[in-house]
């Protein structure tokens, strides 16, 4: 640089000679692109500390010219959070080399990350004109669009993305349009074409799997987890949803064995020591469940379900006066389910408080009047007989039993919460076998799906009926 | 410090070594080898029967560039590189005895060739035809019949719009200021206009027999986007193809004359295929992230992504199976043990593992003490199984595969996880807590009923204080929520004159309270007001306001201030 400075100094040029000396000494010029190998080998590897080295290197021989050393320096940005910084060299790069269309599509991945999906669209529509068949911008689109609740036009980018080269990613996008609009059916569809594509992606399998549970088909949903298992024994979340099906067979030492793996894994999820709960609740170890239930309270204190199952093991135990703590805690949280007021009510019974039970009963009527008198007669009896329960009586009519699994947040399948949904209800869905095909064979077995956002998983045999009448 | 450190791992893997597939023939932690996988090459450079390893050294920092060839675990010969090394490759230049293979260095836009360790020929990459419309403007301008200003202008425009890129010098040009212009013009304008590409990755291609001693071409990506194929002995360029965009790790197969396949993953994340005939790619695998490292094991290829995991696919593109790794893989080679027939692919990891993987089962792990970073598998001295590492500090780590060990599927972790056999950890429960749920049983109803007494007593009592909270007038708080406001109360002075400040605040940020007015409760016979009630400005979202009152003591001294109240 200094070098080339000089000759500009002494301006005036005396002779032809001279010039020429001149020209001699003019720098040869590094090439530009001298050490990308180098930048690309040590950003594959991440190696960062090392990439940037190189790149400052690069960049100061090249006085800034050298596009992919500012393009990897923007990819490092991003990784480390640096989003705006990030943008601002993708430009810089654009500017570079204006024909590039991978430049304009890292330029919109940042808009994206800074939540500017409108203006993210258009850096992906002006990079789809460079390049027509590129399956990435059509996905990103798409992707774009759903957070612009666009929904159809979403739709419309990702399946031409499909048609560019099908991508396991694009299927879970499109699944997750059908989930947001609610429609089960077609979401199933979507990934069963996405197994069929890659048939050892756990995710994949996994979510068809649970999604097969909430439509109550065990037998493929099982299949599916199944496979899931097969290619990666320690999936955590085909795990739980496996487990929880083997509970509402009954199999609880199987379940057992599978949630150990799930417990050195994750040994801090609130499902997870729920349902081991409740195996133990099954198996008749009362304080082992309580012990188990209360470790997943203290995980998830807000989760009403573990409350509930903790006033339904405490009930069972006849420590009336906790059953009563945990299930009006309960009842704070889900204010709305008759099948809390009716356990209340029994806990209160019990204590002698005949008043507030009598309130109690009138809410549950309130809110579900047909399968009350039968569950709290089937309760009532059972409760007084202690120990001689009949928890693990065999379900009565298992056919129609399945289909009433229904409902569930399809909002946010696949996410951690929901999955915790499915499975505490999958778990307590086995707690009240009895009362839930008593009341099952009262009601034909036509229950649709309710896609409404609300209702949970399991006692929704009982909200997913209120809702019929 | 080094030494201890090694006597330390190797008295802590001294149980394991005989269980142990690999035995520890040497291991250097201050080798100062830093490099990667593609510049690693073993051959029997000097023809007798002693295999050396080669490597292209980055040195630390990438800042000295070196050939080294080591013997055993002993530096041979040490030779400084005019450039970092992209990569290094042995192979046989001719049919002629002895046959001794030659050593191809790329560096830079050149590839170095050595025969018996002495520079032999230096090929370079031809220039790239400049953008006509570029070459024509310096030739203008050369002739002096265009100004600088409109010289950068045409050039804009070209580049903003040519296929062809300009010139590392047009561009140095449109970055200068007006005043500089003219003094580069007449510095450059006289040079021809050059463009010079590099060498990204190399490999070798068979020449037409497939022999393990048989005559091979250099196959060369470069950075603009393509393949090159050279001949042997007279390093002509035999074939071109061009690829959609430049290629980091090659792999080939067959032989150049009769029918071969290149495979070439990309920047771009993809991975090409291309044949014999073809100029442009056949297939094309799209991984949607990284590649770290191609190998082809038998007709499998196997790929490495940076999102930790292992990709196997057919030779036409078909996805087989998919690999999760337990860490992000550094950097990945063919293990090939002749002698059993096997063909594996070892993978780096950067927890430092190396994982041994046919397809999809895991054969074997290698703990290393530090995270290799480059490795290769081969014929080294006179044993013919030896894994070289290097590792990211700098070190050299030899092994030797026992000549007993048989790499067996299922000695890996696979079957039920390990973790299923472990006990779940279920909270015990103390006798104490046996003997609360017996007394509950007993005396449930009488606890509850003293629960629910103690609570009332509780809400009667927080009631209670409440209220007197608010009577005492101390910092009091409004409590509904349409008129969101806190009072505060400061007495200053030392009397007989004191001075009252309010502090009203609104306490909500959205809500404004309009119309306040402030009244004093106090005893007229101790105390004098200028005025007992006023109208207060209204505060503002979560402002405070100040209000300054003067207050006279009547002479009696009482401890009890006036009440206000808005």
């Amino acid at each position: 640089m200094a070098e080339e400075k000089l000759p500009s100094k002494t301006q005036v040029p005396a002779s032809a000679e001279s010039q020429k000396a001149r020209q001699k000494k003019a720098p040869e010029f590094p090439i530009l692109e001298k050490q990308n190998w180098l930048i690309h080998l040590h950003y594959i590897r991440k190696d960062y500390e090392a990439c940037k080295a190189v790149i400052k290197e690069q960049l100061q021989e090249t006085q800034g010219l050298c596009e992919y050393a500012i393009y990897v320096q923007a990819l490092i940005f991003r990784l480390e959070g640096n989003i705006q910084e990030s943008l601002e060299l993708f430009q810089t790069c654009a500017i570079l080399s204006p024909q590039c269309a991978d430049n304009l599509k890292q330029v919109a991945r940042s808009l994206f990350l800074l939540g500017k999906h409108k203006a993210a669209t258009e850096v992906y529509n002006e990079a789809a004109k460079l390049n027509q068949k590129d399956w990435e911008i059509c996905h990103n689109l798409g992707v774009c669009y759903i957070y612009l609740k666009q929904f159809n036009k979403a739709q419309d980018h990702l399946h031409s993305a499909l048609q560019l080269n099908r991508h396991d990613l694009t299927y879970i996008m499109l699944g997750k349009i059908h989930l947001l609009e609610g429609d089960l059916h077609k979401a199933i569809e979507i990934y069963k074409k996405a197994v069929e594509f890659s048939p050892e992606n756990t995710e994949l399998l996994t979510t068809l799997g649970l999604l097969y549970l909430q439509l109550g088909v065990y037998q493929k949903a099982f299949e599916h987890l199944g496979n899931a298992l097969t290619y990666d024994p320690t999936n955590y979340k085909a795990i739980l949803a496996a487990g929880s099906m083997m509970q509402t067979h009954g199999d609880f030492d199987v379940a057992l064995t599978k949630y150990r793996v799930v417990a050195c894994a994750v040994p801090e999820s609130p499902p997870l020591w729920n349902n081991i709960g409740m195996c133990f609740f099954g198996k008749k170890k009362y304080v082992a469940a309580i012990s188990c239930l209360k470790r997943a309270n203290y995980l998830a204190p807000f989760d009403w379900k573990i409350l509930y199952n903790l006033g339904l093991v405490h009930l069972t135990m006849q420590q009336y006066a906790s059953a009563f703590h945990f299930l009006s805690a309960a009842i704070n949280f889900q204010p709305k389910l008759g099948e809390l007021y009716m356990l209340l009510a029994v806990a209160l019974t019990n204590l002698e408080d005949i008043e507030n039970a009598k309130r109690a009963y009138a809410e549950a009527v309130r809110l579900d009047k047909y399968k009350m008198v039968e569950m709290a007669q089937k309760l009532g009896a059972a409760l007084q007989v202690g120990e001689a329960l009949v928890w693990t009586k065999p379900v009565k009519d298992p056919k129609s039993k399945h289909r009433t699994t229904s409902a569930g947040k399809p909002a946010t399948l696949g996410s951690n919460q929901a999955l915790g949904q499915a499975m505490s209800s999958a778990a307590a869905f086995r707690k009240l076998p009895s009362g839930a095909a008593g009341a099952q064979l009262q009601k034909p077995p036509s229950l649709p799906l309710e896609p409404e956002p609300t209702v949970e998983a399991s006692p929704a045999e009982a909200s997913g009926k209120m809702r019929e009448k | 410090m080094a030494a201890a450190s090694s006597s330390d791992s190797d008295s802590g893997r001294a149980e394991s070594e005989a269980s142990s597939k690999w035995l520890d023939a040497h291991y250097d932690p201050m080798a100062n080898i830093h490099t990667f996988s593609s510049c690693l090459a073993l051959a029997d450079l000097h023809g007798d029967g002693e295999y050396k390893l080669v490597v292209g050294d980055l040195g630390p920092g990438g800042q000295q560039p070196r050939l080294k060839v080591l013997k055993g675990p002993t530096m041979l010969t040490e030779s400084p590189l005019p450039a970092l090394p992209a990569s290094a490759a042995t192979f046989l230049m001719e049919q002629h005895e002895p046959r001794t293979p030659a050593l191809a260095l790329a560096s830079g836009p050149c590839v170095y060739v050595y025969k018996n360790l002495r520079p032999y020929f230096k090929f370079s990459l031809p220039q790239l035809p400049p953008n006509p419309l570029e070459q024509d403007l310096w030739n203008q301008a050369k002739e002096d019949q265009i100004d600088p200003l409109t010289l950068k202008e045409m050039l804009e425009g070209i580049r903003e719009k040519a296929e062809v890129p300009l010139s590392v010098q047009s561009l140095r040009f449109l970055q200068l200021e007006l005043s500089e212009m003219e003094a580069f013009v007449n510095q450059h304008k006289s040079r021809a206009i050059k463009r010079q590409t590099v060498i990204t990755t190399m490999t070798t291609l068979k020449k037409n027999l497939a022999d393990e001693d048989a005559v091979s071409c250099l196959v060369l990506g470069t950075e603009n986007k393509e393949l090159l194929v050279l001949d042997p002995e007279a390093f002509t360029i035999l074939a071109k193809m061009s690829l959609p965009s430049v290629p980091v790790f090659l792999e080939v197969s067959g032989q150049f004359d009769v029918e071969f396949r290149l495979t070439a993953a990309c920047r771009n994340g993809n991975i090409y295929i291309l044949r014999r005939d073809s100029k442009h790619p056949k297939y094309c695998i799209e991984l949607s992230a990284q590649p770290v490292g191609l190998v082809r094991v038998h007709k499998i290829l196997v790929v490495g992504s940076n999102q930790d995991s292992l990709h196997g696919f057919t030779h036409k593109g078909k996805k087989l199976w998919t690999v999760q790794m337990p860490a992000a893989i550094l950097t990945m080679n063919l293990l090939e043990q002749r002698s059993r027939g096997l063909q594996a692919v070892m993978a780096a990891l950067a927890n430092g593992e190396v994982h041994i993987y046919r397809d999809k089962t895991l054969l074997n792990v290698i703990h290393t003490p530090d995270a290799v970073t480059s490795l290769c598998f081969g014929r080294y001295g006179r044993e013919d199984n030896t894994l070289i590492m290097t590792t990211r500090g700098g070190g050299l780590i030899i092994k030797i595969l026992k000549r007993t060990a048989v790499f067996v599927e299922g000695t890996g972790e696979v079957g039920p996880p390990l973790a299923q056999a472990t006990k779940l950890s279920v909270p015990r429960k103390t006798r104490l807590y046996v003997d609360q749920t017996l007394r509950e049983r007993e005396a449930g109803i009488a606890m509850h009923r003293t629960f629910q007494t103690d609570l009332y007593l509780l809400r009667l009592r927080a009631s209670r204080a409440y209220v007197q909270a608010l009577e005492s007038s101390l910092s009091p708080m409004s409590t509904t929520t349409r008129e969101p406001l806190k009072l505060h109360a400061v007495v200053q002075g030392l009397g007989p004159t004191f001075k009252l400040t309010l502090h009203l605040q609104n306490t909500s940020t959205a809500r404004p309270v309009l119309g306040l007015q402030v009244c004093f409760l106090y005893n007229e016979a101790l105390y004098a007001l200028p005025r007992a009630f006023f109208k207060a400005e209204r505060p503002q979202g979560a402002t405070q306001k100040e209000l300054e009152v003067l207050l006279k003591d009547r002479g009696l001294q009482d401890l009890l201030l006036p009440n206000c109240s808005c």
